[in-house]
């Protein structure tokens, strides 16, 4: 509860580290933070050439399938490999000004979300200029979804930042892991596509039904399945307090293994 | 907890793993585990000190005692071993000055950043962001990036934040050496501004002279160890007695017996700047109290009386002595010749020893050395040696400078 409460005495140093992050991020740039729209709209062009010109995979609007998937992915995996780093990146601070140490991987993940709230515009936008539309009421859904990923994100951040203190190594082995966990999980192709005696496997991936309810909500314009949603939301919450835990133990010893 | 108190240490202990080569990554853990053995080291050794609400204390102690770790373990940066550390308010550090500054944007987002990191809320900061401005006289440049800034604006500013930042308790780790002199004397005025305020102040420094200026009590932190609580200047004087004599031990350990030394360029075992005939030669020299103890460390306005002991190759008919006293900057503070002092030097064979005696050390504080010289008649070097020992003078008087001035002072 008193971290509870130090945490909301604190809350400046969140915003503040999260608008540090996202301004200058792009800052000493020509085009500044219109990158911040520019990237994902890239990414776009990418994925649109590769997917319906060079490999057809038969499914309609692939870029959008593709595109609504990604952009959150792309947030789950920035957060799990940089939060994983933010502790040893900002090791003098830590060594010298006392402060929640959990701010730092909290407001590292609040500006990667924030991030991808930028690109949802450009999803939108996207989603309105091609003519594809959006139904309106499952949109509604899209917050609580959000939600969820940024808890389980948090969740895993909290975890791997502590631990990346006591093993460097960690750094490097969370790339590959998210690269694996990206083809793991239903970003470039839909769940179907997985053969019926692996279905319960990939089920346990806690990303797949979050990636699904996104696409449910974006691509197939329907309201996502209640029981996709709990099974994430669950997820969501047990990750959250494991890190919570787990990074309340190990920061007692960050400054003297830093 | 007692009321009264702001910081409270109760048995504190604090280990610290030793490895001999650490490696951080996998493979260095897997491959090589025999480097991760480790000794066990206790920085704080079983410390208890209460510091009360509105009190300034400076911790002192050589380098590695565990002085800065007293100041991490009440900051909350680490966590003791074993024991209990209590603190009771808001705490503001100067440990690190322009923590999260981003290069890239102006001061003013930058204080913004900064004061957050306290634990400042955007209200708080809103009403202080004029004073900060104000105070690191930044003045116009206060909307450019920061990394247009020199160094000493950049430090300037970080300084000028965390010193506005509404604490109960301030912690500062030597750093009252920020940018210019009268900067300095700004900080220093705005530090003790703080405490009249009524702000629990703990400085740990090597600049004993500031915390007696400040502080209302000391604590001497000796191998993980209090060695002594008390009134700065009682401490001090202490401390630096045992330094010089740990100095000296060592010195003595180095070389054996002490004046023994033979060699054209060393003098007492120690390296020195030397120079002349070698048909005088210094072979050592001893620093007196009036009681005739060997002592290193005075007070102004006492007596000190330097032997000088040397040996003399052939007869000298008439020589001259020479004694200089320098600061450890290499001002010259005083010196002064036999001749101008218009004492008797003749005849030097059978003689072995040279004295000088200060009836009044007139300089108020500081660390200095000893010059020696022996001319002949016809003003050749027989032996020149610079810095042939060095001593301490504490300033009891109250007085401030580099000299002691007799005065009479009265209203009519």
């Amino acid at each position: 509860m008193d971290k509870l409460k130090e945490l909301y005495a604190y809350r400046q140093m969140l915003i503040s580290l999260v608008k540090k992050d996202l301004r200058g991020r792009y800052k000493a740039s020509v085009l500044g933070f219109f990158w911040t729209f520019i990237n994902p709209l890239l990414q776009l062009l990418v994925y649109t050439v590769v997917f319906s010109v060079v490999m057809r995979a038969g499914i309609e609007k692939f870029y959008i399938f593709v595109f609504v998937a990604l952009v959150p992915w792309i947030f789950f995996s920035s957060a799990l490999t940089g939060g994983a780093n933010i502790i040893v990146m900002n090791q003098d601070m830590i060594q010298k000004i006392y402060f929640p140490r959990i701010v730092l991987p909290i407001s590292y993940v609040t500006s990667c979300f924030v991030n991808m709230l930028f690109s949802f515009i450009v999803i939108f936008a996207v989603l309105f200029v091609t003519g594809y539309g959006f139904n309106f009421t499952a949109c509604l859904f899209l917050p609580l979804i959000m939600i969820i990923e940024y808890i389980f994100a948090l969740g895993l951040a909290l975890i791997t930042s502590a631990c990346t203190v006591y093993l460097r190594d960690l750094e490097h082995i969370l790339g590959i892991v998210s690269m694996a966990w990206m083809y793991m999980s239903p970003v470039v192709y839909p769940l179907s596509f997985i053969p019926k005696e692996l279905q319960s496997v990939f089920q346990l991936n806690p990303m797949a039904p979050i990636i699904t309810a996104y696409r449910d909500i974006l691509y197939y314009k329907q309201i996502p399945q209640m029981q996709t949603l709990l099974l994430a939301t669950v997820t969501g919450i047990v990750f959250v307090c494991v890190g919570c835990f787990v990074f309340e133990r190990l920061q007692r010893g960050f400054v003297e293994e830093l | 907890m007692k009321n009264e108190n702001s910081i409270e240490l109760v048995n504190v202990k604090k280990k610290f793993k030793i490895y001999a080569d650490k490696g951080n990554s996998m493979k260095d853990k897997m491959l090589f585990w025999k480097r991760n053995q480790y000794e066990d080291h206790w920085v704080l050794d079983d410390i208890s000190f209460a510091i009360k609400k509105g009190e300034a204390v400076g911790l002192i102690g050589r380098n590695g005692c565990g002085k800065s770790t007293t100041l991490k373990l009440i900051n909350k940066i680490m966590y003791p071993t074993d024991g209990k550390v209590k603190v009771n308010g808001r705490v503001s550090s100067l440990l690190e000055l322009g923590a999260g500054f981003h290069p890239d944007m102006t001061g003013r987002e930058n204080i913004y950043t900064n004061a957050s990191i306290f634990g400042m809320t955007k209200k708080e900061i809103e009403e202080k962001i004029d004073d900060i401005i104000a105070f690191s006289e930044l003045d116009e440049y206060i909307d450019n990036p920061v990394r247009t800034y020199s160094s000493g604006m950049y430090m300037r500013l970080g300084f000028s934040v965390a010193i506005n930042v509404r604490a109960d308790i301030l912690l500062i780790d030597e750093i009252l050496a920020v940018g210019d002199m009268s900067f300095q004397k700004k900080c220093f005025k705005r530090l003790k501004e703080i405490k009249n305020a009524g702000t629990t102040i703990v400085i740990v420094s090597h600049a004993l002279g500031q915390i007696e200026q400040i502080c209302d009590r000391c604590i001497w932190i000796d191998y993980g160890k209090i060695r002594r609580i008390g009134k700065p200047m009682e401490v001090h004087a202490e401390y630096l007695k045992e330094l010089e004599k740990r100095s000296q031990q060592r010195m003595q350990a180095l070389n054996g017996e002490p004046g023994t030394g033979n060699d054209s360029n060393t003098f007492c075992g120690r390296e020195v700047i030397r120079s002349g005939s070698g048909q005088l030669f210094f072979t050592g020299v001893e620093l007196f109290d009036r009681d005739g103890n060997r002592e290193s460390v005075f007070q102004t306005g006492e007596y000190m009386r330097a032997e000088y002991t040397f040996t003399a190759a052939k007869e000298i008919h008439k020589a001259e002595f020479a004694v200089r006293i320098y600061g450890d900057d290499d001002t010259h503070y005083y010196g002064s010749t036999s001749v101008i002092e218009k004492s008797c030097t003749e005849e030097i064979q059978g003689k072995s020893k040279f004295i000088i005696e200060f009836e009044k050390l007139e300089l108020l504080e500081g660390d200095f050395m000893l010059d020696v010289d022996a001319l002949d008649e016809n003003g050749e070097v027989l032996d020149r040696i610079h810095d042939t020992i060095r001593f301490c003078i504490q300033n009891t008087t109250g007085r401030t400078g580099i000299c002691n001035m007799s005065s009479t002072w009265k209203l009519e």
